[in-house]
């Protein structure tokens, strides 16, 4: 079987401040994130191309935290993180703070294949962004309207509701298994509202908000940050199925619900394990989600 | 608690006798113990000179004292974890603060990280260019943000809200890391010209690896582990390794184990390295040296990446190994050890 599933951050969803028009945008947004890496599977490609493709998209779209449209710091600027592993080589590449670069996941993916690195951070990034003929964007190409009312209303105090427009928390992410049976995952965000320049999350930390082994699992997380770093969120997944013999959903159930919340910390979980079973679950308000697999589920959600 | 309390408990009762045993009878007191490195690498006893060794040998010393004598006086691990980093990254012959190896552009770019087995809390800092205590700054990242890792720039304006004293980047170079990045460029030009790259100078290999790193187990019975680091020489800037990042080469939890790693940083951050040692003496309940051994000779090695971790955990046991040619290490604690080493089955 293979399978894919994205998400496009957890937090407080308010159903009232969400109008079935705006709900409508950000289902069209996952759906066609969710078929584009769908597609590929289909066509027999691989688990890595189909994450990034998905969270490219997802990048793309203003809608979600991550790319254009993400969450700004507190000087007002976009500052974007964004991890990819290749569950079948224990691969991975990783970037952080880069504030010119239009698809992170693209660059994160090349620092996996071109460089020795897994991690490259601020200007080095970039550099290795040129270097590798990307042509930069200005920081305002990220920069939505939105985006900066939210960061006025943050500074100014006032609480704002988590992840429709504004979404502190929002990352968007997706994780797969191809037809060969290797698994891979992506993360990709602009990280919190109003946050202080260079603070990284756990998205672009292998293991934290990002890990993938083959016959094991693949997970990408969303929510508070620093909770998911130091729990290591996405490899203890991993490590409670492959050395406790958990389910999946038992593993990520543990992790949100009883380690997570234990600490103060909420958050969301996608995962998939080596035979194709997709798992996503939540402890905020709400997730946006999709899931589709060659079993024919195929499902957008958000409450 | 932030684990699941039942296998949590077996686990202790089953791999921790003697903690078992002093909860029993409160007159025999906990251990407390302290375990160093200086990093892992190409350490030739036929290339180091007597002299060279004996200052290698007093620099591991120092920083062992002194953490220790934080635990004597019944101080916390995470204080003794920090004074001993901080002695090392204030020596120059190791690869962390002043003497830190020196990236492409010839700057020291400097990571560290810290964590409390105690919560977990944690705090990290990468990329920073103008701070003299790296560690000081990733606990500062601990105590005083709401976050865990901050990098680069934001570091620095972070370090300069809470008052610490920026240094020039001229501060961190030392004349041998200058020769060292010269060496690595050459050999790296000629690799790139197709000639025999007969001289990967060792010197830059083994400084290659070098990391500064401390765990430590306190009076109290909370476990700590701090790591600090130049990275690699002429390494590309931004690059940023394992040694800030909780999981891959530092982490600590009171309810399985300590560890700070060293060696080649990709490796460490793959396979999650440390805490996957942790995960296993909790899960697999194999104990530290079998969790150790596993990691490092087993998983690491068949991943094809080199280096060493030191661990320790709850009850005082204290894991050193490594797959390189040497480490830089050091341990003592209140049974009466208190070594240091640098070769393979090495005697202290």
């Amino acid at each position: 079987m293979y399978a894919i599933a994205i998400h496009g951050g957890a937090g407080a969803v308010p159903r009232a401040t969400l109008s079935a028009e705006r709900e409508r945008t950000y289902c069209s947004g996952l759906q066609a994130a969710l078929d584009s890496g769908y597609a590929l599977l289909e066509r027999g490609g691989s688990s890595l191309d189909a994450v990034a493709a998905a969270v490219r998209i997802l990048e793309d779209d203003p809608s979600f935290n991550a790319g254009h449209g993400a969450a700004l710091t507190r000087d007002g600027a976009a500052e974007l993180d964004a991890a990819v592993m290749d569950g079948r080589q224990m691969r991975a590449g990783a970037v952080a703070s880069v504030r010119h670069v239009r698809n992170p996941i693209d660059l994160a993916r090349r620092v996996m294949e071109k460089s020795r690195h897994v991690l490259l951070v601020g200007a080095g990034a970039e550099e290795f962004a040129l270097e590798e003929k990307f042509v930069l964007v200005p920081n305002h190409y990220f920069r939505t309207a939105e985006r900066l009312e939210q960061l006025q209303s943050e500074q100014r105090g006032e609480r704002v509701s988590d992840l429709v427009p504004p979404a502190p928390q929002g990352t968007v992410g997706a994780v797969a298994r191809d037809q060969h049976g290797n698994l891979a995952a992506a993360t990709s965000t602009g990280g919190m509202t109003n946050k202080r320049p260079g603070r990284v999350g756990d998205s672009p930390i292998i293991g934290a908000g990002t890990y993938a082994k083959n016959g094991v699992c693949a997970v990408s997380a969303t929510g508070h940050g620093e909770y998911f770093i130091r729990t290591v969120a996405a490899h203890h997944v991993c490590a409670a199925v492959e050395y406790r013999g958990l389910s999946l959903e038992q593993a990520v159930h543990e992790m949100l619900h009883q380690i997570l919340r234990s600490l103060g910390g909420d958050g969301g979980l996608i995962a998939v394990d080596a035979h194709g079973r997709i798992v996503m679950q939540f402890s905020t308000e709400g997730m946006f989600r999709g899931a589709r697999d060659s079993d024919g589920r195929r499902e957008i959600a958000i409450y | 608690m932030s684990r699941p309390k039942l296998p949590a408990l077996t686990c202790l009762l089953l791999l921790c006798p003697t903690l078992g045993a002093a909860a029993t009878t409160p007159s025999a007191p906990r251990p407390i113990v302290l375990v160093i490195h200086g990093g892992a690498g190409v350490i030739d006893p036929s290339k180091m000179s007597p002299a060279k060794e004996a200052s290698y040998r007093q620099g591991l010393l120092a920083a062992l004292d002194a953490g220790y004598e934080v635990l004597e006086r019944d101080g916390t691990s995470l204080d003794a974890v920090t004074a001993a980093v901080r002695i090392m990254e204030d020596d120059p012959q190791f690869n962390a603060g002043r003497g830190a190896v020196l990236n492409h552009e010839g700057d020291a770019e400097l990571d560290a990280a810290i964590m409390d087995g105690n919560g977990p809390h944690a705090g990290a800092v990468a990329g920073v260019r103008h701070v003299k205590n790296p560690i000081e700054l990733a606990r500062l990242v601990m105590e005083k943000s709401p976050h865990v890792l901050l990098v680069a720039g934001g570091a620095e304006e972070f370090a300069l809200e809470q008052g610490v004293v920026l240094v020039p980047r001229s501060y961190f170079r030392v004349e041998s890391r200058v020769r060292e990045l010269e060496e690595e460029q050459r050999a790296a030009d000629a690799e790139r010209k197709g000639a025999p790259s007969t001289a990967v100078p060792a010197a830059a290999a083994a400084n290659s690896m070098g990391t500064v790193g401390a765990v430590a187990l306190d009076r109290a019975g909370n476990l700590a582990a701090a790591t600090s680091t130049g990275g690699l020489t002429n390494k590309m800037q931004g690059r940023v390794g394992d040694s800030p990042l909780i999981g891959a080469g530092t982490y600590a939890n009171n309810e399985s184990c300590a560890v700070s790693g060293t060696g080649q940083g990709e490796y460490y951050i793959r396979g999650v390295i440390a805490y996957d040692i942790c995960a296993l003496v909790l899960y697999r309940r194999l104990s530290l040296e079998r969790a150790v051994h596993e990691v490092i000779h087993e998983k690491l090695q068949r991943a094809g990446g080199e280096g060493g971790v030191i661990a320790l955990d709850p009850a005082g046991n204290i894991a050193m190994d490594f797959n390189s040619i040497g480490m830089f290490r050091g341990a003592r604690d209140s049974r009466g050890r208190r070594e240091v080493a640098m070769y393979r089955n090495a005697k202290p």
